[in-house]
């Protein structure tokens, strides 16, 4: 069974990039734009990783993110933040992500990323 | 004439030609001009004359008697003196008059003449007597003493009218200036406020000035900041400056006001006075603050295209190297760079806005030194594969700072280095550890800057004169640098000579943990 990893951000583009780039790399892929969505959707796939943007309408990155650290059962899941805001990173720590990746990223950055936090998680 | 009278009566006949002779010796001893003129000859002749009256005009006896006294006059016709003597003549009457006559040779002299009718026995009017004095000298004494006094009223006048102008154009600056300006004396008593003053701050005049400062409008003025400062102004004498005081006013609302404070002291006059000048800053510092908002929403919305632009380019060079097609790689790597520096052109614009609104804030983070260097170089090598980038030594440590702000630096000092030296290929980059300080130094062959020029390229908005058509740039990047190596705590600086190259360095300080970890 691939890793799956749970992406939402507003803009489509993105959305569709990482869907493409993880897949690519092997990974189960639920992309979603409607972050209001987004807690119900842990509860039902059960993501390995989390790819959460930071500036969205209605429930923002940083609220989402504290929710599922304040969440017993997926405190620990490992959620990486990604913005193009300059202040995004700051947030982004202080709402307690596991890693930031500043907009526009380099695609082997993010898949980088990925791998790492997820075979560390493999390992534990 | 009749000398019978007076004193001479009773004096024999024969004695008489004896004694009109020593009369007439008398008169002419005396410095008094005298003439006599005979009222019953036609035109009023003179017919006597003395020695005096000789020296005082300049004519000889020949040439006075038997003429009108108005020969004295000349052409100097229209003078008052000479209606009031006709008048006495014509009446038969005493006059003393002062008047411009004029000698032989045509020079003025003021005459004072004391005119006298001569009656006979039977009362009809026979002689005038005419006594003169020249009174040139005094005359002129009175009219310098009336000019220096005229001259003296117009000095007065004028410089009353340029103290009152001067007041009026001081008053007029006070009343128009769109800053409030406030006038205290030593025991804080408000003098003066000006218009700008009354309609900020929504009061009257009238409830304002003659009132101690800090009990105006219930004490609103009463503001500890401005306290601590008024009481420094006066007995420093040290100006405040730009003094940024925030305060919520019961009618108005928050106002955020720049205080500036100055002794006023002129020739002493207006020593120990207070002038206050209140900028309100309050919109100036929302519009500021809409400008920020705006410029990070503008560079969040810019950048966010861009990454799906930027991740399709780099998923089609994967694509494209299966393929082995050079060219295609070439132009994919091509186009990358120049988002990535679409990219930093964003971050810069975003940037300057915060340092100008003060808000540039830097987040710090342990990362190694050299690799940042060397992700800058291989981004630069990239972008420029025509020059060479040599990195120069090491510094082998793990600091704590912007990573990300920190590589802006580098890229920024490192394009600079390749853009201002098309013709030379090398680009040095010098790794050290000095004291408890990394140093970088970026040096080029190229171009080089004058030394005027050095020391405003670190100024927002600042490009080097003549190299404005040839290299394109906004001439922020190095205020922006220096903005970033500064908020580290380091110094950014260069060193240059136009023709042989330019060598940018920085330093950052290391924590006492940077060095400890060095150490392991």
């Amino acid at each position: 069974m691939p890793n799956k990893i749970l992406i939402c951000d507003d803009d489509e583009g993105i959305l569709d990039l990482l869907e493409l780039v993880l897949t690519d790399e092997g990974y189960s892929v639920v992309a979603e734009l409607n972050s209001v969505k987004v807690s119900n959707l842990i509860q039902k796939e059960h993501p390995d990783l989390i790819i959460l943007d930071l500036w969205m309408p209605v429930t923002s990155g940083d609220q989402i993110l504290k929710t599922i650290r304040n969440t017993p059962a997926i405190s620990e899941l490992p959620v990486i933040v990604i913005s193009a805001s300059n202040d995004g990173k700051a947030i982004a720590q202080e709402a307690g992500a596991t890693a930031f990746i500043s907009k526009p990223f380099d695609i082997d950055e993010m898949t980088g990323k990925v791998n790492e936090i997820l075979s560390s998680a493999q390992a534990k | 004439m009749d000398i019978n009278d007076g004193f001479f009566s009773g004096i024999t006949h024969q004695n008489l030609e004896q004694d009109f002779k020593l009369l007439k010796a008398a008169l002419d001893a005396s410095v008094t001009g005298i003439i006599i003129t005979d009222n019953g000859l036609p035109d009023n002749p003179i017919i006597y004359c003395n020695k005096a009256f000789e020296d005082m005009t300049g004519y000889q006896r020949s040439e006075i008697i038997g003429r009108n006294c108005r020969f004295l006059q000349k052409d100097d016709r229209e003078q008052a003196a000479r209606y009031q003597l006709g008048e006495a003549v014509a009446n038969g009457n005493d006059a003393v008059v002062e008047i411009r006559n004029y000698k032989k040779d045509g020079t003025l002299f003021w005459n004072e003449l004391y005119l006298s009718p001569i009656y006979n026995d039977n009362g009809q009017l026979t002689y005038f007597v005419g006594v003169q004095h020249d009174i040139t000298l005094r005359k002129r004494a009175e009219e310098e003493l009336k000019a220096n006094q005229a001259e003296m009223e117009q000095r007065v006048e004028d410089r009353t009218r340029s103290l009152r102008e001067k007041e009026e154009y001081l008053s007029s600056i006070f009343e128009t200036i769109r800053e409030s300006l406030m006038v205290l004396s030593p025991e804080l008593k408000v003098l003066t406020v000006n218009h700008d003053f009354i309609k900020t701050f929504k009061v009257s005049k009238e409830e304002t000035e003659g009132k101690q400062l800090y009990e105006l409008g219930n004490g609103q003025w009463d503001i500890p900041e401005l306290r601590r400062l008024l009481e420094q102004v006066l007995p420093t004498n040290n100006p405040v400056v730009d003094f940024e005081v925030s305060h919520d006013f019961p009618h108005i609302g928050k106002k955020l006001m720049l205080l500036n404070a100055h002794r006023i002291e002129l020739e002493g006059e207006y020593k120990d006075r207070i002038l206050i000048a209140i900028e309100d800053i309050t919109d100036k510092r929302e519009i500021e603050q809409r400008k920020d908002d705006f410029l990070s929403i503008a560079s969040h919305e810019l950048k966010t295209p861009l990454t799906t632009v930027k991740g399709y380019v780099q998923v089609m060079d994967k694509l494209v190297a299966k393929t082995g097609d050079e060219k295609l790689h070439n132009a994919i790597e091509k186009t990358s760079v120049y988002i990535d520096r679409l990219n930093n052109l964003i971050t810069e614009l975003l940037d300057v806005s915060r340092i100008q609104s003060g808000k540039f804030k830097i987040y710090k983070e342990p990362f190694s030194f050299d690799n940042m260097v060397q992700n800058a170089v291989n981004s630069l090598h990239q972008a420029s594969p025509s020059h060479h980038i040599n990195v120069i030594g090491e510094t082998g440590i793990e600091i704590v700072g912007d990573e990300a702000h920190l590589e802006q630096v580098m890229i920024n000092l490192l394009s600079n280095a390749i853009k201002y030296s098309p013709d030379e290929k090398e680009v040095d980059v010098q790794l050290s550890v000095v004291s408890n300080f990394v140093k970088v130094s970026v040096s080029d062959k190229g171009l080089g800057i004058s030394r005027e020029e050095q020391k405003r390229i670190f100024d927002r908005f600042y490009r080097v004169g003549n190299i404005q058509q040839k290299f394109p740039g906004m001439g922020i990047g190095l205020y922006i640098c220096s903005e970033i190596i500064k908020n580290h705590g380091g110094n950014l600086w260069v060193e240059s000579e136009p023709g042989k190259g330019s060598s940018f360095s920085f330093t950052l300080p290391l924590t006492k943990s940077d060095l400890e970890e060095d150490a392991k």
